[in-house]
């Protein structure tokens, strides 16, 4: 079935392995829609408002770098998120649509000739925040973990 | 978000109220802007009811205080909270930023 309405694009789908997708167009306007289902997705573990904030924080960057980086901004293409809890462990794999990047080359926000321009803070906040992170091959999909306690 | 301004002992305080992220930084800077226009000398900002700043409300925040630097203005942010600040350590904006405890004493000490 093919759903028209901008809204109606928010898709939320768990999968038989207890892994639940969510696909959003890339309209910032739903950057906060998938935190907020993962975040919702954690009731029941119990989560500090600490560990929380950073989730949040790390799965909005992540999105909004694959919206604006990944796919330009272009509300056709998709970006998929899948997360799942594994034995206390939060796992958040985004992937967009576009080239991928290197994520090495992004400028480290923290250092004196960079610390007044307007980019790489995202990423940087993730490597800081998250426990693990990864990029595949390609560089158009990131997987994080982050400890729940 | 929402932005209301006062003037407290010549100085200009501003309190921002909600988030601050992609979708809402347009409106603080554009908040900012008139500020910024009729060169401010002195802003405290008080962000005791932020409760949450992405990487957009940080650069938004240093696009702010680049514009203001850029007529010899100068900006202070007060009363964060803890974690907020913690992205501002994390990110080493502490030592680009004037950040200080409380209203009060970022105003009384701004000379």
């Amino acid at each position: 079935m093919t759903r028209s309405g901008p809204l109606e694009f928010l898709k939320r789908h768990k999968e038989p392995s207890g892994k639940t997708l969510i696909k959003v167009p890339s309209e910032t306007r739903y950057i906060n829609k998938v935190s907020s289902e993962i975040l919702s997705g954690l009731a029941r573990y119990g989560v500090d408002e600490s560990r929380l904030f950073d989730i949040r924080l790390c799965v909005e960057e992540a999105v909004r770098n694959a919206m604006v980086h990944g796919n330009h901004c272009d509300k056709k293409l998709p970006v998929r998120t899948v997360y799942w809890v594994d034995n206390g462990v939060l796992n958040v794999e985004i992937a967009d649509e576009g080239p991928g990047f290197d994520s090495t080359d992004v400028a480290d926000p923290t250092l004196e000739p960079h610390m007044l321009k307007n980019s790489g803070r995202g990423v940087y906040l993730i490597k800081k925040l998250m426990d693990k992170i990864e990029y595949n091959e390609k560089g158009n999909k990131i997987t994080m973990t982050k400890i729940l306690k | 978000m929402q932005m209301k301004t006062e003037i407290k002992n010549g100085l200009t305080v501003c309190y921002v109220e909600g988030e601050i992220d992609i979708n809402t930084s347009p409106g603080v800077k554009k908040s900012f802007d008139k500020l910024i226009s009729s060169k401010t000398p002195r802003i405290v900002v008080n962000l005791s009811k932020v409760t949450y700043v992405d990487s957009s409300g940080l650069a938004t925040l240093v696009e702010i205080l680049k514009n203001m630097r850029s007529y010899g203005g100068r900006l202070r942010l007060s009363d964060m909270s803890s974690k907020i600040k913690s992205l501002f350590e994390i990110t080493k904006l502490e030592k680009l930023f004037e950040i200080i405890a409380d209203e009060k004493e970022a105003v009384s000490t701004f000379v």
